[in-house]
């Protein structure tokens, strides 16, 4: 499976796969809300999101940074500083 | 290469839930080739009808995610083989997701796993891959996350099922038996 | 009764609600069934796979379609382990995707949630 180019950060596009990802329904996860303390989520599962964003974006995170991601606006703002980064 | 031998020092499963023959390929930490071969005497055969056609022999699609998923296992255990269930850390499932199933699977065919290491974290590791046959696609993992949990929590669970139930399993297993003998 | 497929469970899930409001099947997890001695000798845990057959066959028994066929496991978390003796109760919900199916289901035994399954299913036979 090749790389595909680093998709471009859109916060819908990030909420409605982060979504798809926790099996929640996308008016369910807001920016703030917490995946496991709000959304019931396991830690596994909160995890699993990191890596396939990881995947969807091009970007590596340490194990530290994935542990800190809680909600969504902390994933976007993450994802956004590692694309600026790269780019 | 791993033989059947190899593979059950590092897997505990067992018949008729081994379901990986051999390790064709190993890249410790990285990615795993692995094959199993499907007859017409797998046990999840025998209660098929005498005419039951072809497409009633595909492999059931969760034992090739089992299968692939033993493979995995494999890739996964190989720094800490630990056959004894009891003991030890044991690797549970934590979740499977995207799993594609492109065609059936039939007697006769030998399914290539492939399995690549996506994340390695303290407790927890996260694979992907595919399944070929003939070198075509038969499945397609999009993600298997196992985490290396305490064996403990498997046997208190187990434990406090057993001292609850174990009357009412009892009984159950004596009425099975009966009724598989019969049957 | 679809002609029964090949498959590693003996059990066969019984409809207990097959309405709008409630769709649900249940099947008790024999400490018989034919994986147990291997899934591990002397240490029975029923294969999490094996869950998500069951979950499987009680989507068939209660399919909205005739014909369907399993296409993809889009997502299974395994939550709690399941034991010889296990009474299964698994509640589904199925929603039209696209071109096919799809079913969200949980399946649950006495102790509480064993595992939350998605899966998809094509209309009509393999290609």
């Amino acid at each position: 499976m090749s790389e595909t180019a680093a998709t471009a950060l859109d916060k819908e596009d990030l909420r409605r796969t982060v979504a798809d990802v926790l099996d929640v329904d996308e008016a369910e996860l807001t920016d703030e809300a917490d995946f496991v303390e709000n959304l019931g989520v396991d830690s596994l599962m909160a995890l699993e999101v990191m890596v396939v964003l990881e995947k969807k974006y091009s970007v590596k995170l340490g194990e530290s940074e994935l542990k800190e991601v809680t909600c969504l606006q902390k994933a976007y703002d993450l994802l956004a500083a590692k694309l600026q980064d790269a780019a | 290469m791993i033989t059947i031998s190899g593979i059950k020092r590092i897997l505990p499963h067992r018949y008729p839930m081994l379901l990986v023959d051999r390790v064709d390929e190993l890249v410790p930490g990285e990615r795993l080739t692995a094959r199993k071969a499907v007859t017409a005497n797998e046990p999840w055969y025998r209660e098929l009808s005498a005419g039951a056609t072809d497409e009633q022999h595909a492999y059931p699609p969760v034992l090739l995610v089992e299968s692939w998923c033993q493979a995995a296992g494999v890739l996964a255990a190989w720094d800490t083989p630990n056959p004894d269930v009891l003991a030890g850390q044991v690797m549970l499932f934590g979740s499977i997701s995207e799993v594609v199933f492109h065609r059936p699977v039939l007697p006769g065919d030998v399914l290539e796993h492939r399995i690549r290491l996506v994340r390695a974290l303290s407790d927890t590791v996260i694979f992907e891959g595919e399944a070929l046959v003939d070198g075509e696609p038969v499945l397609e993992v999009g993600r298997v996350v196992m985490a290396m949990r305490p064996a403990t929590e498997l046997t208190e669970a187990a434990a406090g099922h057993v001292v609850a139930d174990q009357a009412v399993a009892a009984a159950r297993a004596v009425v099975t038996d009966r009724a598989v003998a019969t049957n | 009764m679809p002609v029964r497929a090949a498959g590693p469970v003996q059990g066969t899930p019984k409809v207990l609600a097959n309405g709008p409001d409630l769709v649900a099947v249940e099947v008790t997890v024999e400490p018989g069934e034919q994986v147990f001695p291997g899934h591990y000798p002397g240490f029975p845990i029923f294969p999490g796979v094996c869950v998500v057959e069951y979950v499987h066959l009680g989507a068939l028994a209660t399919a909205p379609a005739p014909g369907l066929r399993l296409e993809a496991i889009e997502s299974t978390r395994f939550l709690s382990p399941v034991f010889p003796g296990d009474r299964l109760v698994v509640e589904l919900d199925w929603q039209r995707k696209g071109g096919s199916w799809r079913c969200k289901a949980t399946a649950g035994t006495g102790r509480g949630r064993a595992a939350a399954v998605r899966l998809r299913f094509a209309e009509g036979s393999a290609r």
